[in-house]
């Protein structure tokens, strides 16, 4: 668990580190970008779609330039997108692609494909909704896909987005589990802010390249890979996939310390601010909006915030880290930004999950939704909710 | 006069020089698929990667981790075999690789319906791959549904008194993309056959071959007449054989005798609803339009 200041965002670099990195202002998408070019990825997938599009067409950009010795291949949709991802991945490259919303609603029954085929394939979510039509921020898209056994992050800052993908290609290589990063749609993919990008040779130390496996294709000993598993033995290869999950939490943090070491910037699986004995109240949010609840926050003593960061697998161990000094009525308040057609959002059903037979009162609210801005003034009307009220419900709808 | 002594012709020439198949096929009796699975193997060599989607073959080639193929297979979702090739491909020639063979091995549900969109994606892309369709004329692993490749008046279960329309012209589609190579080809003709897998692996870009799939529990005849039947599809000009190289048009195979559609269908229970019209209207709208495609095809080969 990491506790930071409530305003530090802008992860500055530690002092001996800093003439390592250059400093600029980047969108979230440009940071996807620059990333997939730092972590030495071979061959991209593309297919346009709104907010995402930067993404992809800066990487066609850069090697076009022949600043980024990748392979593009501009896909007719983003099923073939992933599709060829499976066949690229398993020859031993290391892939990258970027979608949003309809996209990854479309791949979806790839996505299951490349994650129970075990491929570390990293791809960026910037998340909008579906249908009627919709193009603005939103976790709807990738909530969705929380039960296709890929790795979910959520990014706060273009920084997080550029730093999480390097450590997503460690993570998903080490374990063969696909991680997807998610980005807020133009609150993030196209808002510009300061970010600090590693030199060269730092990523490569850090994110060495793929190795080579015996579970990728090689000509000279050719093997099917895919084929049709029977009742016997198709729960072994769920279970050595759930061994993997269960490792990830973990793995994430360890991930975060040493990034931390070699580059200076603290991650992990969530994040509090302002967690203690005393408080009162916290919210649990995820992306852009953890950056306005930062505000709100550092006014109210009171009030503490978790940022989940790794939402799949769900960091239950980190939360219940986090909430064991809080007090038993201190109140819990989920913000989610998601309607997964259910009566509670997607981060209350897991928080409740995870804090199942913890005494504090946990309670969710809608806020966000298609792109609606979080501002702090919505913030504080959340945290004037009096949700001790006789007869208050458990969810509420914010504007 | 009987079938085989009308038509009948053996052809033998087609040499399996190296038996790139193991034994113990998952397939019905009188497939196609394990025969087409061998002649491919066989011309593409070893350092093949085999994309299959969802169809027969996904059976035939074994469970996991069994391989029917002396080479890599992958097994990929139904509606993007042609998009995981072009992964695997893009993979291998950045390895180097440039000599690996990439090649589909669809049926025609992956390639006429669900596949169609990534089918045309890769050959819009000229993407460096091969890709072959087993083409059985329905959905067969999952129990003879019409497909847009099932022919008119063939029955399924989905189309129980036959169906209406005819089937996609496919090899029009694919001749639009402007590929290298395409072609028709049948386990009956097996010179041909090999000819146009040669030519089809010896080209550069995006090649597709259309090969007839004779299914007995689809189609409903007995499995001993499979042969005999791909014969008589390609003899009554219900499947032609021809080729369209660098935008040459050529019909590979011309019958000596005219031998009429119903010599084809009599013999299969998915047209029995055609035969046994007393009219016979549907049966002759059906050797209408297998003369009209021949007269379109010849006229095609004439304006070369």
């Amino acid at each position: 668990m990491l506790q930071f200041d409530t305003t530090e965002i802008e992860k500055t670099p530690r002092a001996d580190l800093l003439t390592r990195h250059t400093k600029k202002v980047l969108k979230g998408n440009s940071a996807a970008a620059i990333a997939a070019k730092l972590s030495r990825v071979s061959l991209v997938t593309a297919y346009p779609i709104t907010p995402q599009t930067s993404i992809i067409e800066e990487i066609a950009d850069m090697i076009s330039k022949g600043e980024f010795d990748a392979e593009i291949v501009n896909m007719e949709s983003e099923h073939s997108v992933f599709a060829a991802l499976i066949g690229a991945s398993l020859t031993g490259e290391r892939v990258f692609t970027a979608t949003s919303g309809q996209g990854l609603f479309y791949a979806h029954e790839v996505l299951h494909a490349i994650a129970h085929m075990r491929l570390p394939v990293v791809a960026c979510n910037v998340g909008r909704p579906s249908f009627p039509w919709n193009i603005w921020a939103d976790q709807t898209d990738s909530i969705s896909q929380r039960d296709t056994g890929w790795v979910q992050f959520y990014c706060e800052s273009s920084q997080e987005v550029l730093d999480t993908v390097i450590q997503s290609y460690r993570l998903a290589e080490k374990h063969k589990l696909p991680v997807m990063v998610v980005l807020d749609a133009f609150y993030m993919s196209h808002t510009s802010e300061n970010v600090y990008i590693p030199d060269q040779k730092m990523v490569d130390e850090f994110c060495p390249p793929r190795e080579k496996t015996d579970d990728q294709i090689n000509l000279k000993h050719p093997k099917a890979f895919g084929g049709l598993v029977g009742p016997d033995i198709y729960d072994k290869y769920n279970r050595l996939h759930w061994e993997s999950i269960c490792k990830v939490e973990k793995e994430t943090n360890q991930l975060g310390h040493e990034f931390d070491e070699a580059f200076g910037r603290k991650y992990a699986a969530v994040e509090a601010v302002n967690i203690n004995e005393k408080t009162k109240k916290i919210l649990v949010t995820m992306s852009s909006i953890t950056t306005t609840a930062r505000q709100v926050v550092s006014r109210h003593p009171e009030v503490g915030l978790l940022k989940i960061r790794l939402f799949r697998p769900f960091p239950k161990e980190s939360v219940l880290k986090v909430l064991d000094t809080v007090s038993d009525d201190c109140l819990i308040i989920n913000i989610d930004r998601n309607f997964p057609g259910e009566t509670e959002g997607a981060m209350m059903q897991e928080m409740k999950r995870a804090l199942h037979g913890v005494p504090n009162k946990i309670f969710g609210v809608f806020a966000g939704l298609g792109g609606r801005d979080v501002s702090s003034k919505t913030i504080e009307n959340i945290l004037e909710v009096d949700f001790r009220a006789p007869g208050a419900e458990q969810v509420i709808w914010v504007t | 006069m009987g079938l085989k002594d009308k038509v009948m012709i053996p052809e033998n020439e087609f040499l399996i020089t190296e038996e790139s198949i193991h034994g113990g096929a998952l397939s019905c009796r009188g497939c196609g698929w394990t025969l087409l699975a061998r002649y491919v193997s066989n011309v593409m060599g070893p350092e093949t990667v085999y994309v299959v989607p969802a169809c027969c073959f996904s059976i035939i080639a074994g469970p996991n981790p069994m391989n029917l193929l002396k080479g890599t297979v992958v097994h990929t979702v139904f509606a993007a075999a042609a998009a995981t090739a072009t992964g695997v491909r893009r993979a291998l020639d950045r390895q180097g690789k440039i000599d690996a063979n990439v090649v589909v091995l669809a049926g025609d549900g992956g390639t006429f319906d669900i596949g169609l969109q990534a089918l045309s994606g890769a050959a819009a892309r000229q993407e460096n791959i091969i890709f072959i369709c087993n083409n059985n004329a329905a959905y067969m692993n999952t129990g003879v549904q019409s497909s847009t490749g099932t022919p008119v008046g063939a029955r399924t279960t989905t189309d129980p008194q036959g169906k209406k329309l005819p089937a996609k012209n496919l090899m029009g589609i694919i001749e639009a993309h402007h590929i290298p190579y395409s072609a028709t080809a049948s386990p009956a003709f097996l010179t041909d056959f090999k000819t146009k897998l040669q030519k089809a692996r010896d080209a550069t870009g995006f090649r597709f071959l259309m090969v007839d799939g004779p299914c007995p529990p689809g189609h409903k005849h007995d499995p001993d007449r499979s042969i005999e039947l791909a014969r008589l599809a390609v003899e009554t000009n219900y499947f032609p054989l021809f080729e369209t190289e660098n935008g040459r048009f050529n019909i590979t195979y011309t019958p000596n005798v005219k031998t009429p559609v119903s010599e084809y269908m009599k013999h299969q229970g998915r047209f029995s609803n055609v035969m046994r019209e007393k009219s016979g209207n549907g049966l002759e709208t059906i050797q209408h339009q297998v003369d009209q495609n021949w007269e379109h095809l010849l006229n095609k080969q004439t304006s070369n």
